[in-house]
């Protein structure tokens, strides 16, 4: 399969946010306005794309039995992930106070909510699944981390313009916003089948 | 706060405690994680022949799984040309173990078709003799594959059993999970009469030859597409090895 | 005297039972909910509830993960440097849920190769470590503990009710045992063996978007009846 395939598939047809549904906990509470959701987005696609190519050397090489230390080490599998995450999220958070305090006022509070997007560790768990090379799984992190921008910002106009509606008191916010990703999910299930080739 | 040496050493204490209780953890349950995979995998071989040979697949324990194997099959590995390889000749291409449930079908889907080897099953009951043959393609999300037990005419399929990696729950899983779906292969044949190969074909809307086709899945038309396409390809590199059992 | 007394008891034996320890029990159950009121870990709320058995083997192991955590981090709150506070934390999680994904895997294999990645996905699940934060890093191991099994019920109760709705009017079934609809070789047999045989699945609840239809309905049934939740802003 050719990169661009990858991309353009991890993004629309197999969209983390509205076809798996992952990273829900931010993607309800952080949608409430568009820019918020675009300065979340931003960061995901960042993370994704860094996090998942250094998953793949560690899979690859590290816990393998056919990596460096020979051995089956895939029990180790969870802990590693979730630590080149954290990790890799606080060292960008650091670079990016540093280097540009104006990207880090309107990044930087979500950079540790990033540490526990489901869409991030889901990610690098697909891509296990997936059997990708190196390539394909920095396309593939690409691609996921643009899809799943598309998804919240595109959930959060729809929240905006929600406010000036008429909705059951007690359906307000939250369970009006899970309405909305249900039937964006089943939107974007037409586009499920897609090969493009 | 703490300084740096505290850290340094807390860290270092945790991740020994965590690595030691994991790696004791994972070596100690490993001869049952195996065994479980095993009887896993035996089961879905069993599955397709469970119809036929009257095995009760909801009750069947684990035991029973072991002793049909150790009794009732036997395991060959055949190559594209229909000749039977033997167990040094598998154990070269990097499977363990040589038999016919140690080839790996994920492996062999990525090689060129002259160099795959066949797993094939061979039950003997207490009538009747069935060919199970291993099949896999692509389903809508992602590999699908399935074991595909014939009678001893090697033309009449005695029963199917498929699975899949991630179709969609309801819609493309349930090749898998509705009897009323793979069921419906009992009873069809590979080959017209005059001996052309046709497979069976999954046709949306409704089997019209009945023989050669069932009923597609409404809503998951590129699954059942897909498993049309895998029995096609799937079955036809058997041919050669279906050819020399016939004679 | 005898009252200083009894308080420094409360207060010192962590070992007791009493309102408090109730409270944090039940309150998750409902004023609390970490699904229909905190809006934490909804992503495995989606993809396991098809069926009743996912739902109950995730809801157990949930449970384990948020309790077990709970306590460890609680018993280490005092060590663990506050710089690392977040790594070493999930690190803790992702230790347990590894256990716990071993576990699953040597009782019972057909379990563990269905829920699959999403096993691996209870280390995001906000519930574990957003408790770890807001409680068991400033209270007792004993009351961490009931904390953790509180949050991991609340998580639990709502995942097992939305699989409940789904598998029925999805399936036809309650954990697996066929209740309305036509038993699944109809098309073969055409025998209706099963009360309400006219009645056909409806496929939209097996689909993943329906799941947060369910979940949406749930949050509206649940504000309307505690007002107190409304969501004013």
């Amino acid at each position: 399969m050719d990169l661009l395939n990858i991309f353009v598939k991890s993004a629309f047809i197999e969209n983390l946010a509205l076809a798996y549904f992952l990273g829900m906990c931010s993607f309800l509470a952080v949608s409430k306005t568009v820019k918020t959701a675009f300065g979340l987005g931003l960061a995901v696609i960042f993370v994704l794309g860094i996090t998942m190519p250094i998953n793949w050397l560690i899979n690859n090489y590290l816990l393998t039995d056919s990596g460096i230390f020979g051995i089956d080490l895939t029990f180790l599998r969870f802990i590693l992930f979730i630590a080149v995450i954290a990790s890799m999220v606080q060292l960008v958070e650091m670079v990016v106070e540093k280097f540009s305090p104006s990207l880090y006022n309107s990044l930087g509070i979500f950079l540790p909510l990033i540490t526990v997007n489901c869409a991030i560790l889901g990610g690098s768990l697909f891509m296990v699944s997936k059997e990708y090379n190196f390539m394909e799984s920095v396309s593939f992190g690409l691609g996921g981390g643009f899809g799943w921008f598309l998804a919240i910002v595109a959930i959060a106009a729809i929240r905006e313009k929600m406010r000036y509606s008429n909705v059951p008191p007690a359906l307000r916010g939250l369970g009006m916003a899970f309405l909305l990703t249900g039937m964006m999910g089943l939107a974007f299930m037409s586009l499920m089948g897609i090969d493009l080739g | 706060m703490h300084n740096t040496g505290y850290i340094i050493k807390f860290v270092l204490i945790m991740t020994t405690i965590v690595a030691v209780v994991l790696a004791s953890l994972s070596s100690g349950l490993k001869s049952v994680h195996d065994k479980n995979e095993a009887i896993y995998n035996k089961k879905a071989i069993l599955g397709a022949i469970a119809g036929s040979a009257g095995i009760d697949m909801a009750k069947v324990s684990d035991d029973d799984v072991l002793a049909i194997f150790k009794d009732n099959i036997e395991q060959v590995v055949v190559d594209y040309e229909g000749n039977i390889l033997t167990p040094e000749k598998v154990t070269a291409l990097g499977y363990m173990g040589g038999k016919a449930e140690n080839v790996d079908m994920a492996k062999e889907i990525k090689k060129a078709e002259k160099d795959r080897v066949l797993p094939v099953y061979i039950y003997s009951g207490d009538t009747e003799k069935l060919y199970v043959l291993t099949v896999r393609g692509k389903g809508l999300w992602d590999e699908i594959w399935g074991n595909i037990a014939m009678k001893s005419d090697l033309n009449t399929i005695a029963g199917v059993a498929f699975d899949h990696k991630g179709e969609t729950p309801g819609l493309g899983a349930e090749i898998k999970d509705n009897p009323g779906f793979y069921n419906q292969f009992a009873g069809k044949k590979i080959f017209k009469e005059d001996g052309t190969y046709v497979s069976v074909d999954v046709v949306k809307g409704g089997a019209k030859d009945l023989v050669h086709d069932v009923d597609g899945i409404s809503g998951a038309t590129i699954t059942a597409d897909g498993v049309a396409d895998m029995m096609y390809k799937g079955l036809n590199l058997y041919r050669p090895y279906i050819t020399t059992i016939k004679q | 005297m005898a009252e200083v007394k009894e308080l420094v008891v409360k207060k010192g034996s962590a070992i007791g039972f009493g309102k408090e320890e109730k409270k944090l029990l039940t309150d998750p159950l409902n004023d609390n909910n970490p699904i229909t009121v905190q809006v934490l870990g909804i992503c495995s709320a989606l993809a396991v509830t098809t069926g009743m058995k996912n739902a109950f083997v995730m809801a157990v192991a949930v449970i384990a993960v948020t309790a077990l955590s709970n306590f460890t981090v609680s018993l280490l709150r005092n060590a663990i440097p506050k710089q690392v506070r977040m790594i070493v934390q999930l690190v803790i999680i992702a230790f347990l849920v590894t256990i716990v994904e071993l576990t699953l895997k040597a009782v019972s294999y057909d379990s563990y190769k269905q829920l699959s990645v999403f096993i691996g996905l209870i280390i995001t699940n906000c519930i574990v470590m957003g408790r770890l934060e807001a409680y068991a890093m400033g209270n007792t191991p004993y009351k961490s503990l009931l904390d953790g099994i509180g949050n991991g019920m609340g998580y639990g109760i709502i995942l097992l009710i939305v699989a409940a709705i789904r598998e029925f009017f999805g399936k036809g079934s309650l954990w697996n045992y066929k209740i309305i609809g036509n038993t699944s070789d109809f098309l073969i047999n055409t025998t209706e063996s099963t009360m309400m045989g006219w009645y056909a699945n409806n496929n939209l609840m097996v689909l993943f978007p329906s799941a947060m239809f369910v979940i949406a309905v749930l949050i509206w049934a649940h504000r309307a009846w505690n007002n107190k939740l409304i969501d004013v802003s």
